[in-house]
């Protein structure tokens, strides 16, 4: 605190409304951006973040990142879970993925997606995906 | 002088965050293009909005309302219900719902699912 004493108050000053303008501008601007993302008010169609982060590592069967957007789970529900993905067929190519949409009432989120999928042998599959998230976990997959 | 400094800084802090921020992921797989509500899906949604089982039962066959049954529990009083989005390929259309509502102790919740048609006919629910 001595250091700042040494500054003159008119310096001192300047430099705290800097900083108190570029706090305000940094965390504005996220909570704004985040917020608009999720509502969809400009075009992006309302696409969760975490829903979107969810779809992906569960197509890439990335079951870390799978783990940290559900609730927290006992250890051997996620070692079953580690079996699981490692047991899946690896030729399982996604074709392509659609937002259908998605609707939010307080914390609880619903987003849509229609997968295509060609799996092991060439089979052919073409199914929705609804992810319910409660504040900010996936907490139901159907 | 101090409203400018503090100008300054809240410009600043928008190009700070906006070089900063990676964003989400971008989609690495394809989109496909979206379709129109099909008309029979949109009647389902009329009905189950309107609490009218009649007008249900007539646009669905028995297996069909099994499995709409399940998709949407736990909801038991749907008080809004809002179509989302459908896709379309080869023939096979996934139409999106989300009905929100009540379940049977009272709590809120929203429920997503999604109709399956082809031919101008439901033929599934998830």
């Amino acid at each position: 605190m001595l250091g700042l004493n040494l500054i003159p108050p008119l310096v001192r000053t300047a430099l705290a409304m800097l900083l108190v303008g570029g706090l305000i501008g940094y965390v504005g601007t996220a909570f704004t951006t985040t917020l608009v993302a999720d509502s969809g008010i400009l075009g992006g169609g309302g696409e969760s973040s975490d829903a979107h982060k969810y779809m992906i590592a569960l197509l890439q069967r990335e079951t870390d990142s799978l783990s940290q957007l559900r609730p927290t789970r006992d250890v051997i529900s996620r070692a079953l879970e580690q079996q699981n993905a490692s047991q899946q067929a690896s030729d399982v190519k996604p074709l392509s993925v659609t937002y259908l949409g998605g609707s939010s009432s307080g914390r609880i989120s619903v987003h849509i997606y229609a997968v295509e999928i060609q799996a092991s042998g060439g089979q052919y599959q073409f199914f929705p995906l609804a992810l319910t998230i409660v504040g900010g976990k996936v907490v139901r997959v159907e | 002088m101090i409203l400018a400094l503090f100008l300054g800084g809240l410009v600043s802090g928008v190009l700070i965050y906006a070089f900063t921020d990676k964003g989400a992921d971008a989609n690495p797989y394809a989109s496909l293009p979206h379709a129109a509500e099909p008309a029979v899906t949109a009647d389902v949604a009329r009905a189950l909005a309107a609490d009218d089982a009649k007008g249900l039962s007539n646009l669905m066959d028995m297996t069909v309302l099994q499995q709409l049954q399940t998709a949407i529990e736990p909801l038991t009083d749907i008080r809004t219900m809002k179509f989302v989005g459908a896709v379309e390929k080869n023939g096979r259309v996934l139409a999106a719902y989300v009905a929100g509502g009540r379940t049977v102790d009272g709590t809120d919740v929203l429920v997503g699912f999604v109709l399956r048609v082809t031919g101008d006919q439901i033929v599934g629910v998830n």
